[in-house]
């Protein structure tokens, strides 16, 4: 536990930190490339197409926590780990998202298999994980409901 | 110059968790504005995490992923004073960097 | 550096520190220079139209309803005279009882059998009400709930036109079909069971709430000279010390101005009449400086001063603004936020808090609108929500109103900046 002293100063400490991080990393080097037609795709098979995903097997070594309502769509917590041996990749899918694939990790050695972040939902709807592991996908799947608000229509 | 990245890398057990979080829009490109216009796409794209500058996550994202986009991994093998570095780039080209050592 | 540059420079110095105020004086502690001509936010005020993630703000003006400074509402009315039985159509009538588009509708307040999804639960469960009341009943009920019961909060809904005679037949119509009780396919689905949402994201950590983005801004904007060549810093040399408690004892009551500050406001007008930086509530600007100044004070004790006759009648004013019924859904802050009413309570799917602990996290990140709230803020949207027109930031209600709930949060723990949902 930090003392709040502590706490207190790393609030704004970061403005006069600016300037002497900084890194120039060229990110030309990544193992895949970005493929518009996977980000863009409207439907979530299409997408996992794209990505040369044609089947997975629904697993329950694939864990995915996400909550079982949120409170927004806007920023819904997810955390995926998986159990399978030699995983290289994880993909988040939002299966009623207008643009389904959310995200591709790929994994190098080094890095446990286990990610969190958080994501868009547009409505309430499965959140799918997908993990790589010697050369095949594995799944699992969620429902997170999104509330309703209240008066403020 | 790193101005839009927080992380922190702490010790953990025996490997490291990394914590980022990330100044960015995120937006989707089909949000109006205040006069009805759509507010051009710009997201991150790709975001690489290096371990004394090796890469060990490299990120592909699309727009559903959250304004100021989050993430948190474990590093097993990272010691006390291993760095750590972020980097990020957006459809529009704009980039960012930093590293940290993990405390 | 040669000796003529060395001597401009000290001379510098010593005008820099001359422009400060020692802080004392032999009548004791000056008063903090402020302006006090002006508004603190734009003028005319403006409603936002819209957020970073898309929310839209109504754009409706409900000049004909009460707000926190205006009695404009109807009284309460007398039922409308109507020939023969009560009866309308049912399909309709469900269809209003969901509707969102007009004050949330029935099902934000009512678990209505099985209905709708998500019911809220500030008022009784209507899922048996066909087999209890009679259509004459249900709708006096709806159209003016004053005449049965002058202490209900439920909105009159024919009294200020939300619904016309025919929508409330129907209405009354889909009503009298109730006559099972609700099934939940769990507790999460029921209102009565669903789990409060606790907050527990460690708000205080850079690397979780994007707010940390912010305070980095105020920070600089506090280094940063303003029109006049100074900056905050060249006075406050040592904000940590400086303000080690004062974002805890904000708001307070300005005599000068007859009216509470918070710290916000009194960013505005301090930074004004000094740096002349022109920092207007809810800019950017304010915000960040508002949460680098604020934060400064974390974890001490909620302690406003109350004590002087200013003050006194300012806290009176806000204890008595948070029972004044706004708006065409007619709520005041207690009914929506008194856990005897509204408060602790679901409205449809949110939650909304009780008094007190509505005020220590602030200003806030919010996540679900992608931007920082101050207070002032989050008064407008509450305004709005219950259609009636906000006031400026800077009005003196909210001033009022921001006192009596910080009172109600003395010696909570300051946690700024907050993050909501």
């Amino acid at each position: 536990m930090l003392s709040q002293r502590r706490r207190v100063l790393r609030w704004g400490a970061g403005a006069l930190l600016a300037g002497v991080a900084g890194l120039a990393m060229p990110l030309r080097l990544l193992a895949a490339e970005w493929k518009k037609s996977a980000f863009t795709a409207r439907d979530p098979k299409a997408a996992l197409t794209e990505l040369g995903i044609g089947n997975y097997t629904e697993s329950r070594e694939v864990l995915l926590k996400a909550p079982d309502i949120a409170e927004n769509g806007a920023v819904v917590p997810i955390e995926v780990t998986s159990l399978l041996p030699n995983t290289s990749e994880i993909l988040i899918v939002g299966e009623k998202n207008p643009v389904p694939l959310v995200a591709r990790f790929i994994i190098n050695p080094g890095m446990a298999p286990e990610i969190s972040l958080r994501m868009k939902m547009a409505e309430t709807g499965k959140v799918r994980a997908l993990v790589k592991s010697g050369g095949n996908y594995y799944s699992s799947a969620k429902e997170v409901k999104i509330t309703i608000g209240g008066c403020g229509g | 110059m790193a101005d839009s990245i927080k992380v922190r890398a702490q010790m953990q057990g025996s490997g490291a968790e990394v914590r980022v979080l990330i100044n960015h829009p995120m937006e989707t490109g089909v949000r109006k504005d205040e006069k009805g216009a759509v507010v051009p796409a710009h997201f991150i794209q790709t975001l690489r995490i290096t371990h004394n500058g090796n890469p060990v996550l490299e990120s592909l994202w699309g727009v559903g992923i959250s304004q100021n986009p989050y993430l948190r991994l474990k590093l097993a093998s990272a010691k006390p004073g291993d760095k750590i570095g972020v980097a990020w780039e957006d459809n529009l080209g704009k980039k960012d960097a930093t590293e940290v050592v993990v405390q | 550096m040669n000796k003529a540059l060395w001597a401009g420079l000290m001379l510098a110095i010593l005008g820099s520190l001359a422009a400060c105020q020692t802080g004392k004086d032999s009548a004791g502690p000056s008063p903090a220079p402020l302006a006090l001509e002006g508004s603190a936010a734009p003028v005319p005020w403006k409603r936002y139209v819209v957020e970073p993630l898309g929310v839209r703000w109504p754009q409706t003006d409900w000049k004909s309803f009460n707000n926190l400074v205006q009695t404009a509402s109807p009284p309460v009315g007398a039922l409308p005279k109507i020939d023969g039985p009560i009866a309308g159509n049912a399909e309709n009538g469900k269809k209003l009882v969901l509707d969102r588009s007009r004050g949330g509708g029935c099902i934000t307040c009512h678990i209505l059998g099985n209905t709708g999804s998500q019911p809220g639960n500030p008022g009784p469960d209507l899922s048996m009400i066909g087999a209890q009341r009679t259509p004459e009943w249900l709708f006096a009920q709806i159209w003016e709930p004053r005449l049965t019961n002058p202490q209900s909060f439920m909105p009159p809904w024919g009294t200020h036109g939300v619904f016309s005679v025919e929508e409330v037949r129907d209405m009354v119509a889909f009503l009298m079909t109730l006559k099972t009780p609700a099934e939940f396919k769990s507790d999460k689905e029921n209102p009565n069971k669903r789990p409060a949402p606790v907050e527990t994201r460690p708000n205080l950590d850079p690397t979780e709430n994007p707010a940390a983005f912010i305070a980095d801004k105020g920070a600089a904007a506090f280094r940063a000279a303003g029109p006049k060549g100074q900056a905050c810093i060249d006075c406050h040399r040592d904000p940590a010390q400086a303000f080690a408690v004062w974002g805890a004892q904000m708001p307070s009551y300005e005599p000068r101005l007859d009216k509470v500050l918070g710290v916000e406001e009194f960013v505005t007008r301090h930074a004004r009449a000094t740096t002349g930086g022109e920092f207007p509530m809810q800019s950017e600007t304010n915000l960040a400086l508002a949460i680098y100044l604020r934060a400064l004070a974390n974890g001490q004790p909620i302690r406003v001063d109350t004590r002087s006759p200013g003050a006194t009648a300012a806290l009176a004013r806000g204890q008595a603004l948070m029972d004044k019924k706004v708006g065409q859904l007619n709520f005041s802050c207690r009914d929506c936020h008194d856990p005897e009413r509204g408060g602790n309570h679901w409205f449809r799917g949110q939650y909304v808090s009780g008094l007190p602990n509505l005020l220590g996290h602030f200003p806030t990140w919010r996540t679900a609108r992608g931007e920082v709230w101050d207070i002032r803020k989050r008064f407008q949207w509450c305004n709005v929500s219950v259609r009636a027109n906000e006031l400026p930031p800077d009005a003196r209600e909210y001033g009022d109103i921001e006192l009596a709930l910080t009172t109600m949060n003395a010696g909570r723990k300051l946690s700024v900046p907050g993050i909501r949902h």
